[in-house]
């Protein structure tokens, strides 16, 4: 099969209200009547993911994940997409985990690969975040402490 | 900190490369220490205090607390599966955002965010075959693509661009009253009244431009797109039509995979089914079994009160074998054999066999050839010949055996009752005595005796003259061709068109039924029983001789049909009886009267059986019906190639002798035909009896062969 995945910023480009609306109602007419088709899943849940609502993410990886149980033909499709979701999710892990299961079968696959990239920049960018936020706490509280003890040699 | 952590950020390559570098592994093992050591507090709280604390209070665990918990499971687990491919991952950056997930993790955690966490490791677990039908055609983004709404957009685009500026002439309008649809609310109302204004307001305009108006051919001329905007429109439709195809094979691929499903759940169904229909055999197994054991306990109560009055009265009668239904008694061998092989074949018959019976499985039986007055006695438990029945002076037609007790009718219009437990010392005499003469004079002197109203057991006392026949019926003109009897009651049917009914302890003549009177004076006919009472005006006309030939069997041999009742059976007081007319009438034994007939067959009624619900009768139309013994229609008819010889039948099944080789059984459960032939008879089979799963046939190739079912 060709590659023939979007690239991570794709899932970036939110569809608008309205047509998540048109693929949800496409997905509960199907759920009502019992029989849902694979596309109408992975279009409601692609959908859900390509949002910046948290919650929308995850429920669109819930149903990546339901599709790739049920379906073991779509799985190595899957994997990019799930890796993808976890990606938006701001899961680091799992989304490396699911893009590095992929890259293992499809050592070539272009957009897996730019993906890892993306990846690894988020998992530094936020570790980055979170040193300065720490480090930030760790100056106030010394800051505090120093205060405190030049407030209590003062007496 | 802060300086520090500035410094390291300057060397952010360095930092990335780490893992990968092996130059830098002092630096990278420094690093470990340092996140365990940071880690330490978290490891401390890792996976099972945890889980401990959830199923403790899971309502003192805020959901911050819980993501941390989860994040750091799943990080740990993680780190693990990364560190397969490419080393260590705990670099730098993980460190780093072990105080953001725990400073700013504020977000809201739903189950559904567990949900997808915890499945993680399942679906990283399970493996991924290659894609194939649909899914390596099509894949998901295509499919996405071609289905998403947005992918209608670039025809509505067109659309709009071939809009043309036209006066308004309310087509809404014309498409909804077209449709029949009355403007239901009050605000459409209001819009379509707008609409009607407007186009008044136009029609004014029109009137004014009417001068205009030859001059515009067409719509389509009115506007111009220019070159670039046409090809763009070739483009979009040329993708729009690869949308479309990728559609359709989507749906096509639908189409199939619910084909497969539906094949699958049409298998399941059918699973079901036959399920349903073991259970449906099973319960009437149970029934049958049931019914067995309810007469075994009326039975062995009885004997046990009869022994306590008199230990000489003879052991009370459990319900014929005919009508006995449920499980016998089979030695515990019988169940390693494979059902549905004869297991035994007695041979010592010269001619087709004519009339068969046996007492129970592996007791004795009874048999009969045609032009053979001595019927023969088997043991079935050795299958050897125990003896002979002497006394009739013609073919035997018909043997019934309830446990020592065996009737038998013959040509010469006699039925002679024989004590089973008589025949074998007796005729090893006899056998060794081999006289002729002074079999005939025991038969008149059988006879004599009979004409004396003596009981059963005057006659038992001068067994050691008479042999083992204690009792001779006469009365009959012709050939007796069909009998039963139960406790005291026999009730025979000959070939001089007569029911005769017969006490069995006084060897008297009870009642004579004429059937030849029940043809001509035939009760109303019963609504729904339209076939009329004269199908045979030869047979039933013709006092005299009845003869019909029979269609030839499976191997082509055939017989003049001469018994005029095929079989009579009754319960009670009801009696029925087929015969040759085709007709199978019930009589009611107190009046002798025919007081219904079951129309149907076109030839000559062989045999027949009845139970509370059904009679079964088999004729020489090649035919068994199945009747209902309440409305007296026709419950089901089993066609055959051949003649019908002979049935027996219970609430599962009907086995029957249809001239061929194989001995034929309908499943009633499950409506399936089957054939018995595992060495089989040689040739067609013509008689049978069977109990629960013993089967005993014989065929014209003068076998006896006992099956096990």
């Amino acid at each position: 099969m060709p590659t023939d995945l979007p690239y991570a910023a794709d899932a970036e480009v939110s569809l608008s209200y309205d047509e998540i609306e048109v693929l949800r109602l496409q997905y509960e007419k199907e759920l009502a009547q019992a029989h849902i088709t694979v596309q109408t899943k992975f279009n409601y849940a692609w959908g859900l993911v390509k949002s910046p609502v948290r919650e929308h993410q995850v429920e669109g990886v819930r149903l990546l994940q339901e599709i790739y149980r049920t379906e073991p033909s779509r799985r190595r499709e899957c994997l990019y997409y799930l890796a993808l979701g976890y990606y938006k999710m701001g899961n680091f892990t799992d989304a490396r985990s699911f893009n590095d299961l992929l890259l293992s079968r499809e050592p070539t696959n272009l957009q897996a690969q730019s993906l890892a990239s993306l990846i690894d920049k988020g998992v530094a960018r936020e570790g980055y975040v979170g040193m300065a936020l720490a480090g930030g706490v760790a100056a106030v509280g010394t800051l505090l402490i120093a205060g405190l003890i030049r407030r209590a040699t003062r007496k | 900190m802060s300086s520090k952590f500035k410094g390291k950020s300057a060397n952010r390559p360095d930092v990335t490369r780490a893992a990968l570098d092996p130059e830098q592994s002092t630096v990278h093992s420094k690093m470990d220490l340092v996140s365990k050591t940071l880690f330490a507090p978290f490891n401390n709280k890792k996976k099972d205090p945890s889980r401990i604390l959830t199923d403790l209070a899971p309502v003192i665990m805020t959901p911050r607390m819980m993501n941390a918990a989860a994040t750091v499971s799943s990080r740990s687990r993680g780190s693990l599966g990364a560190s397969a491919p490419g080393g260590s991952r705990l670099d730098f950056a993980t460190l780093g955002r072990a105080p953001m997930r725990l400073t700013l993790g504020t977000r809201r955690i739903t189950s559904r965010d567990l949900q997808i966490v915890e499945a993680t490791d399942e679906l990283l677990d399970a493996e991924i075959p290659e894609a194939e039908g649909v899914a390596s055609d099509v894949s998901l983004l295509r499919g996405f693509n071609a289905t998403v709404p947005s992918s209608e957009k670039n025809r509505t685009r067109r659309k709009q661009m071939r809009n043309v500026e036209t006066p308004r002439i309310g087509l809404k309008k014309l498409g909804m009253s077209a449709r029949g649809m009355m403007m239901e609310d009050e605000e459409e109302r209001s819009i379509a009244s707008e609409e009607d204004v407007v186009v008044v307001s136009r029609l004014d305009e029109r009137g004014k431009r009417k001068g205009k108006r030859r001059g515009r051919e067409s719509l389509s001329a009115a506007k111009a797109l220019g070159k670039d905007e046409l090809r763009r429109q070739t483009q979009e439709i040329l993708l729009d039509k690869e949308n479309l195809h990728v559609r359709r094979s989507l749906i096509n691929s639908e189409i199939a995979e619910i084909n497969n499903k539906i094949k699958a759940l049409d298998s399941i169904r059918e699973r079901l089914e036959q399920d349903l229909l073991k259970l449906h055999e099973d319960e009437l197994e149970l029934d049958d079994e049931l019914g067995g054991v309810q007469e075994r306990i009326e039975f062995e109560e009885a004997a046990f009160h009869q022994s306590d009055d008199t230990k000489t009265a003879p052991a009370p009668h459990v319900a014929p074998s005919r009508r006995r239904r449920g499980p016998v008694f089979l030695p515990s061998e019988h169940d390693e054999l494979p059902p549905g092989v004869a297991f035994m074949t007695l041979e010592s018959h010269l001619t087709p066999i004519a009339a068969l019976d046996f007492s129970e499985p592996y007791g004795t039986l009874v048999s009969a050839s045609q032009e053979d007055s001595q019927p023969r006695l088997w043991d079935l438990m050795t299958g050897s010949e125990i003896g002979r029945l002497r006394g009739h002076r013609g073919a035997v037609k018909c043997i019934q055996v309830e446990d020592n007790l065996c009737l038998t009718g013959a040509e010469d219009g006699s039925v002679r009752l024989w004590d089973l437990r008589l025949v074998d010392e007796d005729d090893w005499e006899r056998d060794g005595l081999a006289d002729v003469v002074e079999e005939d004079e025991g038969t008149t002197y059988d006879g004599e005796l009979v004409e004396k109203p003596n009981g059963i057991r005057s006659s038992e006392s001068s067994t050691a003259q008479t042999g083992a026949c204690i009792r001779l019926f006469e009365g009959h003109s012709k050939a007796v061709t069909a009998l039963y009897f139960e406790d005291e009651c026999l009730v025979t049917g000959a070939s001089d068109k007569t029911l005769r009914h017969w006490d069995l302890a006084t060897g008297q003549c009870v009642m004579t039924m004429d059937i030849l009177w029940a043809i001509s004076h035939p009760q109303p006919t019963i609504p729904g029983n339209g076939i009329p009472n004269h199908l045979f005006p030869s047979a039933a006309a013709s006092a005299g001789h009845f003869a019909v030939p029979t269609p030839p069997s499976a191997d082509g041999s055939w017989d003049m049909y001469e018994d005029f009742v095929g079989g009579v059976q009754f319960w009670g007081y009801g009696l029925v009886s087929g015969s040759g007319d085709g007709a199978v009438r019930m009589w009611d034994m107190r009046t002798g009267q025919a007081h219904r007939t079951l129309m149907g067959h076109t030839g000559p009624v062989t045999c027949l059986q009845f139970d509370e619900m059904h009679i079964v009768s088999g004729s020489l139309d090649k035919s068994i019906r199945i009747w209902d013994v309440r409305t007296g229609g026709t419950f089901e008819t089993l066609k055959y190639d051949h003649a019908v010889t002979a049935l027996q039948f219970d609430t599962r099944k009907v086995i029957a002798a249809t001239g061929e080789n194989g001995v034929k059984i309908y499943n009633r459960t499950s409506m399936q035909h089957s054939s018995l032939s595992t060495n089989g008879h040689t040739q067609p089979v013509e008689r049978l009896r069977y109990m629960d799963r013993y089967l005993v046939s014989g065929g014209r190739d003068a076998a006896v062969k006992i099956w096990t079912l």
